[in-house]
């Protein structure tokens, strides 16, 4: 009897305890939301705030007046943002079209091939993991600028279709590949060229896949370098454009806020769409530390 | 079997197979998957490594190259004993010691928290992550108007500091911190979050039939089956930050005085704005040394025995 009695109550201080834990975790995970949240309110927020209360001064949460007339004035009367999310949508597409072709291409070559100096070329590869792309800005300008690819969606593609993250991902996953499927195809009579286009690749959509999006996301969202080799306004990328309109707006914070919302809507989009690949692509990198 | 494989090589390669001996013919193939990937690596990567040292050594004329004077290592020389360049480290140095410990913190609590049966975790998920599909010019924009006057930062700070803090000598190193972690606490959240729910779950039951506290099975458990996540995310967060530009470049220019002027920041100014393309190709290696040295370090304190 006294026995149940201490059970039950060490389970009731068990659950209160629980109980607390899990109130104080909502709280604190929740509150980090908020918080993760403030900016996109700001964004939102003030680019449809009109300019007169803007002039007026005083914080608003919540503005007491609601336009769209900026939103309007980009997405209908001066549409650059159009232009430019064309050219940012052109070289993230070029790119990462590249990058899945000659990565895959040579995976497939160091993998599934057998040839002498495999070992070695992948050995330098992965070796160059090590060069972070930002520290060899002023040889790449003047290659590009000798190249006479400067002002060109080529001067972004090229210097970065050839980073070593996909070979290292797409080498991994086809070594996995059971040799089995690659030996009955060539009893069958495939070249290696059949092999590579009808086994392997259908075989790694998945990783494909989350090598493209990640790719895609991280061209998209280039700044340094096309800021260094685009200077005509007509080509540049959005991460570029909305930085001369921030310049050109710069007392009317509700102009800038709407340009970067709009910046921002594609790659939200996509990753609504995309959210678990996306977040999948992320974490398979991890493997590569 | 092999009979089957002589007919239909004969078959499909016999031309070939007249032309070359197989391990010819597989070198070849070999070579042209290769080739395609091998050109552009060795065109837009080991060739500008190589020309970086070659023009870190010489007093470079960017309009007509063939009149760059050698000038060995008169360039590294000159670094070091540039205010400029040691400022550009400090910074850095300051910015990442900064931002990389509360990227690790916060993005191994939301982890941990989010690995619980939380409602709404999904969309905590999203918010949280979400900051990583923006562009840096959007995020620092958007900070930097946070912190303006009239932001939302000075409205409730503003007792911190007297105007805005991005002009504060103290404070705008900080505020390009709090952008950074909010932009990229998502990405290495990601990470840690995977790693979270593959350790195995009966560790947790079985040490809590041991009558193990939480942080007994923290520090025994849950750590112990991280340490590669948290291995990676310390060493690519490091590497990443170390080459902070954007937020500077967008939030403070640099300033005030040269307080947020990171190493790309300089290097970026010397390749682009003052054209001394030889002495920039010079930090710009230096940075490339102090970097591989870093991920040897992490590897040799840290990494070496994960296999």
């Amino acid at each position: 009897m006294s026995n149940a009695d201490a059970t039950q109550s060490l389970t009731e201080r068990v659950t209160d305890r629980d109980t607390l834990y899990r109130i104080g975790l909502y709280v604190v995970m929740y509150g980090l939301a908020i918080a993760f949240f403030v900016p996109y309110w700001r964004m939102f927020q003030l680019s449809v705030t009109p300019m007169s209360v803007l002039s007026q001064g005083g914080f608003h949460w919540i503005p007491p007046e609601v336009t769209l007339a900026v939103w309007q004035r980009y997405l209908v009367d001066e549409p650059i943002i159009y232009q430019w999310a064309f050219n940012t949508l052109t070289i993230a597409s070029i790119t990462t079209a590249i990058v899945l072709l000659v990565d895959s291409m040579i995976a497939f070559s160091i993998t599934r091939l057998d040839w002498p100096g495999q070992g070695l070329i992948l050995g330098v590869i992965m070796a160059s993991f090590m060069i972070p792309g930002y520290v060899n800005i002023i040889p790449l300008y003047t290659l590009i600028n000798d190249l006479g690819l400067m002002n060109s969606y080529w001067a972004i593609i090229l210097p970065f279709a050839a980073g070593p993250l996909g070979v290292f991902l797409l080498v991994q996953f086809f070594r996995d590949i059971p040799e089995e499927l690659e030996e009955a195809a060539r009893l069958d009579g495939f070249s290696s060229l059949r092999i590579y286009a009808r086994i392997i690749l259908p075989l790694s959509t998945p990783i494909l896949t989350a090598l493209g999006l990640f790719v895609f996301i991280w061209s998209w969202n280039q700044f340094l370098w096309p800021l260094i080799v685009l200077n005509d306004d007509a080509l540049y990328t959005l991460p570029v454009g909305v930085v001369t309109l921030r310049d050109v707006n710069a007392l009317a914070p509700n102009v800038i806020m709407t340009s970067l919302a709009l910046a921002s809507l594609p790659l939200f989009i996509i990753f609504l769409l995309f959210q678990d690949k996306l977040i999948s692509s992320v974490q398979m990198q991890a493997g590569t530390g | 079997m092999s009979n089957v494989e002589a007919t239909t090589e004969t078959r499909t390669a016999s031309r070939w197979e007249r032309l070359f001996d197989r391990s010819t013919r597989e070198l070849l193939v070999g070579l042209l998957f290769a080739a395609p990937y091998l050109v552009l690596f060795a065109v837009f990567l080991l060739y500008p490594l190589l020309k970086g040292l070659y023009m870190s050594l010489h007093e470079w004329n960017f309009l007509e190259p063939s009149k760059s004077t050698y000038v060995g290592l008169e360039n590294y020389a000159r670094l070091l004993e540039d205010p400029a360049f040691w400022n550009a480290l400090w910074n850095t140095l300051e910015f990442v010691g900064m931002t990389v410990p509360l990227i690790v913190g916060l993005s191994l609590v939301l982890a941990l928290g989010l690995n619980k049966e939380l409602k709404g975790s999904r969309l905590l998920q999203f918010v949280y992550f979400s900051p990583y599909v923006l562009t840096v010019s959007v995020v620092g924009i958007i900070w930097a108007q946070m912190f303006a006057q009239g932001g939302v930062g000075t409205q409730y700070f503003g007792w911190l500091f007297s105007g805005s803090p991005l002009n504060s000598k103290f404070w705008a190193m900080p505020v390009i911190v709090i952008t950074t972690v909010w932009w990229q606490a998502g990405f290495y959240f990601a990470v840690l979050l995977a790693a979270r729910q593959n350790v195995p779950e009966r560790l947790y039951e079985a040490a809590r039939l041991d009558g193990a506290g939480p942080w007994r099975m923290f520090r025994d458990i849950t750590l112990p089956h991280m340490k590669n996540a948290l291995l990676f995310v310390v060493i690519a967060s490091t590497i990443f930050q170390f080459q902070v530009f954007g937020q500077p470049y967008l939030m403070t220019k640099g300033g005030p005085v040269g307080n947020t002027e990171t190493l790309v920041y300089y290097l970026y100014e010397l390749g682009f704005q003052t054209r001394e393309l030889g002495f920039g190709a010079a930090v710009g290696y230096t940075l490339l040394l102090i970097l591989v040295g870093v991920s040897v370090l992490n590897y040799v304190l840290v990494g070496g025995n994960d296999e």
